[in-house]
């Protein structure tokens, strides 16, 4: 008996401590995210139309994702258009995004480049992203204001063009110009992580590849992106989460228009949720549909391009004889 | 522990006695809500020296976004009997018909007003603080009719019109209306626009609708709404407006004189707060009545320049009513609803006060009784509008806007129909039928509680 309690090995748990630290991130989880997620997910199996019926509502089951799921219903089209358009928007502003995010950084970080005033520019790029989006949204559509504001005034002044265009009115520029504000306010963000994932390789590696005279081009795809990888895994994920859910700037700057080409998922809920008669069944049902959308496209993401991460080595301390 | 526990008690204590205490002054208690600090200047101002029985405590809550209107609807719609919970509430244009129709307002009647006292409001403010059944629930202390202004100058540059009265009957309504851009048009060899755009029309032509959008829970497309839209795309396609909005760059500058734009459509507060301080760049908002400030308007800008006439159609945009809470009002003693009834009465109706305000304000005041005693003591010429009496016009235009059209789904159908039918027909991007089927659908889906056919 005794011999066997010796040979167990003994540790100190302090791990109730751990659970006390994040307390109140969890309380705060279970009372403002968890319980209002459960909320939506119960709210879009109800008739909760209009405000009075946001508590006394009674459960009529499936009929809301029914109608979401169902070609000939009218909200089919307004729902599955406005993914599409969310999608086409997150595109245009993603991959360019992430491909100069890419380039920036591996100038920045790059050893035989030595740019001077990293800092000013890192600051000039990472700018956008400090202002909020209603006011970027604000800004711009003052911009290109019709048919009176500095674009148009330029454009004309300049003889560039001789008529004044409505940016807004057309598809092409009024996604275009979403796409871009996105682009222009996260890029600097993403290049942000980037430098920090590049930053993170072993310097001995680059300094390796110099000496087997690998070129800047090389060392780029050989080195730093099967390196950054991980990096690049969550990147995609959290611009996916961002871009599907992409409100205030369309909210601010087209309202959706022209023909709803600009009117994003998220708005979509809105408009459902906080416009008209309070449609807060249809626009939980909605989100519901979004939140499969976006679990299922980050697993997509994960499975395809994330190597098998090795598993974390449980430690244990050694009591000490 | 203890001491806190100690302290707490001690505190409980204090609270106690004070609420006692003010108990024992026998004062009445009314709560107030509103989203500016206006009605409290107000109050705090004329009414409050003359009636030390009352104590107000007023709560501020300001509009963005949808911030006083969840405040209102969870605390009426909950706990409405609450000593938080407002007697008196204001409410805007935006969303006035919304708690109108809600049980939750209570009936001025309720609280002693009679129907004399009543007919004394114009009858737009007052039809829109009524419910669908009629039954009054609010009152305004301004009224906010509109009406055409125009720029004197140019009117009789390119039109050959020296006097208001010439100027309405070009504008008599909408096809004269239409027959004057195209001649203007014409005679300015398109320099000069006869308005800013579409959306500028809406707030004056909705009110040539013989129904409003909704009629016993079904939408209603008014006949006089497609007119509109011809209106709208002949102004557009032919080059006879410039094919802006309302609030845009381009509106302003026509104000200040930096293009030629003959007319807005604006009411009492638009003539005040947005015309006036637009009407020159560099308006001084300190000292708007300084000569500097004038002299410099007059010469750089379009000061003394603006006419009004009644335009094409009589119409009311804005306003601020006062509604109570009819919970709380159920179980008020006499003493409370002569005070509620007292206090709303004397910034909607009381003549004496009103007129008295008017002149302290220059505000266009609610009630008819209160708008004719101004202008049998003289009206108020306008230097801004060459001399012109300002009151005149306005009167007219109160007296004549049917406010029976507004309904609680003005704001949201009003969006839908700019989008979906004005914006992109006249602009001629899709025919009229297409454009009315993906209003109705948009209708259909958004607003679940009427039926569109």
């Amino acid at each position: 008996m005794q011999a066997a309690s010796g040979k167990k090995r003994k540790s100190v748990s302090y791990s109730h401590w751990g659970y006390i630290f994040i307390a109140p991130f969890f309380i705060t989880f279970l009372i403002f995210q968890l319980y209002p997620i459960f909320f939506t997910f119960r709210t879009s199996l109800t008739d909760a139309v209009t405000w009075q019926k946001i508590l006394n509502n009674k459960i009529i089951g499936f009929e809301n994702f029914r109608q979401l799921f169902d070609p000939s219903s009218l909200v089919y089209g307004m729902f599955w258009g406005s993914l599409k358009n969310t999608i086409i928007i997150w595109f245009f502003n993603f991959v360019p995004q992430l491909g100069l995010a890419l380039i920036l950084a591996s100038w920045f970080t790059d050893a035989r480049m030595r740019l001077k005033a990293q800092g000013f520019f890192k600051v000039t790029i990472f700018m956008p992203n400090i202002i909020t989006a209603a006011t970027i949204g604000m800004l711009f559509m003052s911009l290109f204001a019709y048919p009176m504001g500095p674009v148009n005034t330029f454009m004309q002044t300049s003889g560039i063009g001789n008529m004044p265009i409505e940016y807004f009115r057309s598809v092409a520029w009024a996604r275009g110009l979403i796409s871009f504000i996105q682009w222009w306010m996260w890029c600097g963000n993403t290049m942000i992580i980037m430098i920090a994932g590049i930053s993170g390789i072993n310097p001995s590696l680059f300094e390796a590849a110099l000496v087997d005279g690998c070129s800047s081009r090389q060392t780029f795809w050989k080195i730093t992106l099967p390196l950054i990888k991980p990096i690049l895994v969550y990147n995609l994920i959290t611009s996916l989460v961002g871009g599907l859910t992409m409100f205030d700037i369309p909210h601010m700057m087209t309202q959706g228009q022209p023909d709803n080409t600009t009117n994003t998922v998220a708005r979509f809920i809105y408009t459902q949720g906080f416009t008209g008669s309070n449609n807060f069944n249809m626009a939980s049902a909605a989100s519901v549909v979004l939140f499969g959308i976006i679990i299922i496209g980050s697993l997509l993401i994960r499975f395809l391009l994330n190597d098998r991460e090795p598993r974390p080595v449980k430690l244990h301390r050694e009591e000490k004889k | 522990m203890k001491k806190v526990l100690a302290l707490v008690l001690a505190a409980m204590m204090l609270v106690g006695c004070m609420s006692f205490a003010s108990a024992d002054g026998e004062k009445i208690k009314l709560v107030v809500w509103s989203f500016t600090n206006e009605l409290q200047g107000m109050i705090e101002k004329y009414y409050l020296p003359n009636h030390p029985e009352l104590e107000i405590e007023f709560q501020i809550y300001p509009t963005d976004g949808h911030a006083y209107q969840d405040k209102v609807d969870n605390l009426l719609g909950s706990n409405a009997t609450s000593d938080e919970a407002p007697d008196i509430f204001t409410l805007e244009a935006a969303f006035v018909k919304h708690y109108v129709e809600m049980d939750w307002t209570g009936d001025l009647k309720s609280i002693g007003f009679t129907d004399e006292e009543l007919s004394t409001a114009f009858p737009v403010m007052a039809q829109i603080g009524q419910n669908a059944a009629g039954v009054q629930k609010g009152l305004s202390w301004q009224s906010t009719p509109g009406v055409l202004m125009y720029r004197a100058s140019l009117a009789e540059k390119y039109l050959g019109i020296t006097s208001p009265e010439e100027f309405q009957a070009k504008v008599a309504d909408w096809d004269a209306f239409l027959e004057t851009a195209e001649e203007l048009k014409e005679k300015s060899e398109g320099a000069c626009k006869m308005v800013t755009g579409s959306g500028d029309i809406w707030n004056a032509y909705q009110y040539q609708r013989s129904e409003g959008w909704v009629v016993d829970g079904k939408l209603v497309i008014d006949d006089e709404l497609l007119d509109y839209e011809e209106l709208c795309k002949t102004l557009e396609q032919d080059d006879l407006s410039q094919k802006g909005g309302a609030w845009q760059e381009i509106w302003f500058a026509g104000m200040r004189g930096e293009n030629e734009t003959l007319c807005y459509f604006l009411p009492t507060w638009g003539l005040h707060y947005t015309l006036k301080p637009n009407c020159v760049a560099g308006w001084d908002a300190e000292n708007p009545d300084s000569e500097e400030n004038i002299k410099n308007a007059t010469e750089n800008g379009t000061y003394g320049d603006w006419r009004l006439v009644d335009g094409p159609v009589a119409y009311s945009w804005g306003g601020t009513w006062m509604g109570i809470n009819a919970a709380k009002a159920a179980t008020a003693d006499d003493a409370k609803k002569a005070a509620m009834h007292d206090l709303i009465y004397n910034f909607s109706l009381n003549e004496d006060w009103l007129v008295q305000y008017a002149k302290d304000s220059g505000d266009f005041v609610g009630s008819a009784k209160a708008v004719e005693t101004i202008l049998a003591n003289g009206g108020t010429p306008n230097p801004f509008l060459g001399g012109q009496d300002h009151y005149a016009i306005f009167a007219n235009a109160a007296a004549l806007a049917n406010g029976s059209l507004m309904s609680e789904y003005d704001s949201d159908i009003n969006d839908l129909w700019d989008k979906y039918v004005t914006q992109p027909y006249t602009k001629g991007e899709k025919g009229l039928d297409e454009c009315l089927q993906d209003f109705k659908d948009q209708v259909k889906a958004t607003i679940t509680t009427i039926t569109v056919e």
